[in-house]
Order: C-alpha cells, then sequence, then structure tokens
C-alpha cells in the first residue's frame, strides 16, 4: 500500500495518468517551496456600537478551519484593564498571541503602579496599531482585525485596528462580513459622532441582538451563540454568552442552498 | 512554476483629499474627512489635517497606516528638535526633515504624498508638497489624495490663473495672491465637486487657516452618500 | 599638594572623598598653560584673537594655527593642548553639516557648542556599547564665536564639559589679567574697530614678546561675510592702526 502523504489516495496514475504537479508547488522539488501567508482557524466578525453611557461589542463563539465549524465555543471578547473589552476577529492562533501580550502588558501594568488604574482603551488601541503595523512592517503580520472598546476621559470611545497597522474610530464599527452586514443596521442608530448621546442601552442592545441574528442568517462563518461586552462608567465591564433568538427561517425556502429542495 | 503568495503590506485604506493653497498672510489646509476602504466607509469624522507643533500642519494623503506612522514620526522630530535646538522649527527646515523622513524608507516606502502648511519666517503662507520618496518642493497650491485629479486642474485655473485671458485686452492673467475670502470660497467649491465625484470623498470638510497666530480649524457639511 | 591627592588624581572615574575629579580639575591647568586667546561679541560681530608664541626666528609663524573655522557662521579660537581642539572642531563640523543637510538651515552657535561639551564628556571606560572616544579629558577650552538667527554670540568651552555665554571672555595663560582688562573695557555699544583695538591692547599688556603683527592673529564673525580670518596685510593694518593710536593712553576705548 502506499502510505507516502503525497500519494495516498490520489487518483491512480495508470488509470488516470500522472498528476501533475505544476499546479500545486508541494511536489515539486528543483524549486524552493514558498509558505503561504494566510490566517487558518479563523474567528469572524467582531461588531460594537456606542451608547449614551458606554459602549457594546459582540462576537459570536465560532472558531472555523477553513469551512469547518471546528472549534465552537471559542470567547473572542477580551477584558483588559477595568474599563476596555478588545474583540479580535481574524486568525485565532494570532488572536491568543495578542491575548497574552495583553495579559502581560495588564501584569506589568500593575506591578509598576500598584492599584493605580490600568491601562485606558486609547492606550491599548495605540500599542495594537503599533504592534500590529510593526508586524506588517516585518512582513510577519498578525492575522487579526481588532476592536478595542472603553473609554476616554469618561467618553464611550471605540476604536479598529487591522493586520496592515490601519486604523479608525466611529460610533458603530463591524470587522469581517459585520461591515457588510451589521454596520448598515448600526448606522440607522449611530450614523454621525455624536449620534450616541441619543441612544439608549436598550436600543443599542437592540440593533446589536439583530445584527448577530443578520450575521448568523448570511455569514457562512458565524454561529448562533456569541458573547456580549457591555461596557459603562458605573458597571464597568459585563461579558455574558447568549444565543440568537427569535429567528425565522422562512426566508430559506427563496434560496439556494439552504435545507432540501427541489429545482 | 510554483505558485507564489506573498503578504502585501500595502492596503487601499485612506482618507478622501486634502487641498492647500498658499497665501500673502495666511495659508489654508483643507481636507474631508471620510475614511474608506474600497467601496466601504470605516468612518466619518477621521480628520486628516494634523497639527505637528510650531504651527505647522500636515496632511499625509495615502495609505492610512503609512499615514499615521509618518505623522508620529514628523511630530516627533520637532519635539526632538526643541529638546536638541531650543527653538522653533521653520517651515522650510521642517520640510528638509520630512524629505529625510520620507527617503530613509526609500526601499520600503511609506505610501503617502504629504503636504504641509504654515508660515514662513517672513511671514508669507507657505505650501510644500512631497512625494512617498522625499521629492519636495514649495508651491502656491496643492492638492493630493483620491480627487487630486479633480482638485489640482481647477487650482491651476483658479489660483495660477492657467488658460485665463482678459477679456478687454485678451492677455493671459497674472497669478496674484489670494485673499482668505476668495481661497476659502474656491476651498468649498472644490471639494463640494470632489464629493460629486470621488466616492472616496465626502461627509464633512475640515478648513484649517494658518496664520502668524496659529491655526484655526472650521467643519462644513458634504454629501454623505 | 600633590602628595594630598596622589591616591584619588590617577583615574578619571573616580571622585575623591571631597567629591572631587582631579584629572578634569587638572585638565583646566593644561588650559592655564596655554597662549592667550579672546572673545569679544560686539553688535557688528564676533572677534577673536589669539596670541601667537613664535618661539624660533626660523618659524613659520602661518602655521601656527589657533583660530579656525567651524562653518561659514562659525568659528573658533582654541588655548591649552591644541592638538585636542582637532577632534572637537572635527566634531562640531560634522555636527555642524549635518544639521544643514537635514534642516536646510545654519546650526545655531549654541547647538554646536552643547555638542561639543558632549563630546568633552566621553572619556574614562566606555560603556557597554559605547564608542571611546578619549582615555582622559581634553586639555583645551574653545572660544567658539558666530552668528546666527540671535544675533552675534560667544560661547566658551570647558574640559569639564560645561560651556558659558559671554560679551567677551578671555582664556590661557594671560587670562587673568586679561579678563580684568576686559572687564574694565568693555561696553555693549563696542563696535568692531573698536573692540580690534581693544584686544591687541589686552593682548599687547599680556604677551611677554612685543606685539608685532606676526605674533598675533584676528579673526572675525559678521553676518555679511561669515567667518574670516584676517590676512597678512589686515594684520598689519590693525597693528599700525594700533600704533598710530598710541598705546600709553587709551584711545578708542570708552569708558
Amino acid at each position: 500500500m502506499e502510505h507516502h502523504q503525497a500519494n495516498w489516495g490520489r487518483p491512480r496514475n495508470d488509470v488516470y495518468g500522472e498528476y501533475d504537479f505544476a499546479i500545486h508547488n508541494a511536489g515539486s522539488h528543483d524549486e524552493p517551496t514558498t509558505r503561504t501567508l494566510q490566517p487558518t482557524v479563523t474567528g469572524s466578525s467582531v461588531i460594537g456600537i456606542k451608547f449614551d453611557k458606554g459602549v457594546i461589542l459582540a462576537a459570536d463563539t465560532l472558531a472555523s478551519y477553513g469551512s469547518l465549524r471546528r472549534f465552537v465555543d471559542e470567547q473572542r471578547l477580551f477584558q483588559v484593564g477595568d474599563q476596555t473589552v478588545v474583540g479580535i476577529s481574524g486568525d485565532v492562533s494570532d488572536m491568543q498571541n495578542i491575548q497574552d501580550t495583553l495579559d502581560q502588558l495588564e501584569i506589568e501594568a500593575n506591578y509598576d503602579a500598584d492599584g493605580y488604574p490600568g491601562p485606558t482603551a486609547p492606550s491599548i488601541h495605540m500599542y495594537l496599531r503599533r504592534l500590529l503595523y510593526y508586524q506588517r512592517s516585518r512582513m510577519d503580520p498578525l492575522w487579526n482585525s481588532i476592536l478595542v472598546a472603553g473609554f476616554k476621559n469618561d467618553e464611550p470611545y471605540l476604536a479598529y485596528v487591522d493586520l496592515l497597522g490601519v486604523t479608525y474610530q466611529s460610533g458603530c464599527l463591524a470587522t469581517g462580513f459585520g461591515n457588510y452586514l451589521a454596520i448598515p443596521l448600526l448606522r440607522k442608530l449611530v450614523d454621525n459622532d455624536g449620534d450616541e448621546k441619543n441612544v439608549t442601552y436598550e436600543q443599542a442592545r437592540k440593533a446589536i441582538e439583530e445584527a448577530m441574528k443578520v450575521l448568523f442568517y448570511r455569514d457562512g462563518r458565524a454561529t448562533d451563540t456569541y458573547h456580549v461586552a457591555v461596557i459603562t462608567k458605573e458597571a464597568g465591564v459585563q461579558i455574558e454568552k447568549t444565543k440568537c433568538e427569535n429567528m425565522s427561517w422562512k426566508f430559506a425556502s427563496q434560496i439556494k442552498g439552504f435545507g432540501t429542495q427541489k429545482e | 512554476m510554483p505558485i507564489e503568495h506573498s503578504f502585501n503590506p500595502y492596503g487601499d485604506s485612506s482618507g478622501g483629499s486634502t487641498l492647500a493653497i498658499a497665501g500673502k498672510d495666511f495659508a489654508i489646509l483643507a481636507g474631508d474627512t471620510r475614511h474608506s476602504t474600497g467601496y466601504s466607509i470605516d468612518s466619518r469624522n477621521e480628520s486628516q489635517i494634523h497639527s505637528v507643533g510650531d504651527g505647522l500642519l500636515v496632511s499625509p494623503n495615502g495609505f492610512s497606516a503609512d499615514a499615521r506612522a509618518f505623522v508620529d514620526d514628523v511630530h516627533n522630530d520637532i519635539i526632538w528638535y526643541h529638546h536638541k535646538h531650543n527653538k522653533k522649527l521653520a517651515i522650510s527646515s521642517c520640510a528638509r526633515s520630512i524629505m529625510h523622513t520620507l527617503y530613509r524608507r526609500r526601499f520600503f516606502p511609506y505610501y503617502v504624498s504629504p503636504i504641509l502648511v504654515g508660515i514662513e519666517p517672513d511671514g508669507t503662507g507657505a505650501v510644500y508638497s512631497f512625494d512617498p520618496v522625499g521629492s519636495y518642493e514649495r508651491e502656491a497650491s496643492r492638492a493630493a489624495g483620491h480627487a487630486s485629479e479633480l482638485l489640482v486642474p481647477f487650482l491651476d485655473n483658479q489660483v495660477r490663473k492657467a488658460n485665463q485671458v482678459d477679456p478687454e485686452t485678451g492677455k493671459p492673467l497674472a497669478q496674484h495672491d489670494l485673499d482668505l475670502e476668495t481661497a476659502l470660497q474656491l476651498v468649498k467649491d472644490a471639494f463640494a465637486g470632489a464629493a460629486e465625484r470621488r466616492i472616496q470623498v465626502g461627509d464633512w470638510l475640515e478648513i484649517a487657516v494658518v496664520t502668524k497666530d496659529g491655526h484655526k480649524v472650521e467643519r462644513y457639511p458634504l454629501r454623505r452618500d | 599638594m600633590f602628595l594630598t591627592r596622589s591616591e584619588y588624581d590617577r583615574g578619571v572615574s573616580t571622585f575623591s572623598p571631597e567629591g572631587r575629579l582631579f584629572q578634569v580639575e587638572y585638565s583646566l591647568e593644561a588650559i592655564k598653560l596655554g597662549s592667550t586667546a579672546i572673545g569679544i561679541k560686539t553688535s557688528e560681530g564676533v572677534l577673536l584673537g589669539v596670541e601667537k608664541r613664535v618661539t624660533s626666528n626660523l618659524l613659520e609663524t602661518s602655521s601656527i594655527e589657533k583660530i579656525d573655522e567651524i562653518d561659514r557662521h562659525i568659528g573658533c579660537a582654541m588655548s591649552g593642548l591644541t592638538a585636542d581642539a582637532r577632534t572637537m572642531i572635527d566634531h562640531a563640523r560634522v555636527e555642524s553639516t549635518s544639521h544643514t543637510f537635514n534642516f536646510d538651515e545654519a546650526i545655531s552657535v549654541e547647538s554646536v557648542t552643547q555638542s561639543v561639551c558632549d563630546l568633552a564628556l566621553r572619556f574614562g571606560e566606555a560603556g557597554e556599547g559605547e564608542e571611546q572616544v578619549m582615555s582622559r579629558p581634553f586639555g583645551v577650552a574653545l572660544l567658539i564665536a558666530g552668528v546666527d538667527e540671535r544675533g552675534p554670540q560667544l560661547y566658551h568651552t570647558e574640559p569639564t564639559g560645561t560651556f558659558y555665554h559671554y560679551e567677551a571672555k578671555a582664556i590661557g595663560s594671560g587670562s587673568e589679567g586679561a579678563q580684568a582688562e576686559l572687564l574694565q573695557h568693555y561696553h555693549s555699544g563696542i563696535t568692531l574697530a573698536e573692540a580690534e583695538m581693544l584686544m591687541l591692547r589686552v593682548l599687547k599688556q599680556v604677551m611677554e614678546e612685543k606685539l608685532e603683527a606676526k605674533n598675533v592673529q584676528l579673526a572675525k564673525v559678521t553676518k555679511e561675510n561669515g567667518f574670516h580670518i584676517y590676512t597678512q596685510d589686515e594684520m598689519a593694518e590693525v597693528v599700525e592702526r594700533l600704533g598710530a593710536t598710541g598705546d600709553e593712553e587709551e584711545p578708542g576705548l570708552r569708558q
């Protein structure tokens, strides 16, 4: 039996002819093997919105291996310091690396300033911006898109940073498919800077729940279980796990690919 | 042949456009606040106009990750100049310093086309423009970013009076310093046009006016679609 | 005196129990052995002057160079171990040209002075990853003269790495008497021509040899022409002018 990993399971040569190694580089020996830089196990969208007294962040619990639902109970929202949450999408191993770095950062901050307030959302965002920009400049990126939520001078703060070191701030933000599916829903509430002052927690929470539902409907790499982080001045950070509710799949019968259908 | 994949460190995330006009005793730097990636509007409120100290304003214009890193560099260079020389950095010296900041990265450039605006020691308004690797010159006006192809010919015509003739004499109009009122109106018109034709330009227009006493920023709405 | 110090005056990195670094203090003594150098600031520019000790009639006096250019707008006069000044002036020249390269402007006189003084303290044992420059302190003091955006400037640097801003300053063997003379006769309204006479008069008083055009050297830094070392003809002219005004009284010197 042919056990070699490059040959096992392939179509038989005597039936189908020689495999053309030129179409992928794994088998060619006279050429150097080049590594592809790409994420492997990935988390999908992170979404966030400001409201009058704080910020809400949400990210589902799925970590996919390509199209495989590989890990179904991953947490992708992390509390850093007293009043900041970092939500990470993209490569999960890079996410865990960033998580370790942020934990270390917080420990160091506690050593240095015992009892004093830990790092703030803007400082954590700046740190991540420098980290991700540094890695991209070394051509060895951390393959993630990240939202940082918290407070800046007692005002709600929400900022984005990605694998290229690109950053921006807005009243509502999303990574990945959230950009196309969640942002239009969230911008109904907070379109302009300052609009969040007229948005209550209940309104913002409802918009987040709707957005997560739409993401589960339409994003093939999303799941219906997700974490929600609520950050307020009064209560600090509260992270809970929840599920999409009141879903309607009636639309599915109209669309190819959902369930069993006839032509 | 192996199939090669490589990481592209540059992206298309950026601000819209910025525009600068130098006057006799003032200078204007204006830019919209839309930040976009491809067809997505990332933010409606990311300022492109950065005050780097000593009455100098910079707009980086280009890939926004590089843009921020570049502006941080310029800012730091001015702080260190103060520590070392204990005096204000002249705009011509800042321009030279920016040239080195850009040329230092000649073989992995900052993907930016910066504009520097301020007042010269002789009191005149100044605009300096740069290419991504540091070539620079002082100009009467300059536009950069996604709508630069629309804005530059407009400035050529209205600031430099290119292709304009006096209807009485039939002779070409001479360039002369614009007054602030006219310049501000030009900027607003230019951006109204840019927002009309470029999807990357819109949301808010920020206009910074620099004089010897410092700078003031005003905001005007642009179309948001 | 030396007996009491002998335990702590060998190393440059050891303080004495009284908190003194004797090698650094001795370096100041080296300057007191040097020929006299004087700087005078006027509103028109800064004047530098040095005495040349012509030890032999066979010596080419033009080979005694104690005034040197740093940049077009900055020059300096030295006293002490003048060979040490080469290192400092080279450093100042590099700093000055690189500033023009980096900022498209002339460096300020204070910045050049500061950079030279930074160098002055890089002696002793080199730190980790640090390049060692000198095993001992410099044995030379400089008078750095220049014109920048703040107008004419005169600085005095010491081997200790400190520097001072002066209106008029004398260094070297005759500095004590010369400084007293400067203190008495300097006034802020002095012209460059008056400063030339004051300079020569003071040098003449503190020099052992008779003052001639070939045993003194003057240089000036003005806004218009930058740094300029007096030619032989120009030296002859000022020395002649000194003779004409008479040196017993104090013409050209206002009280």
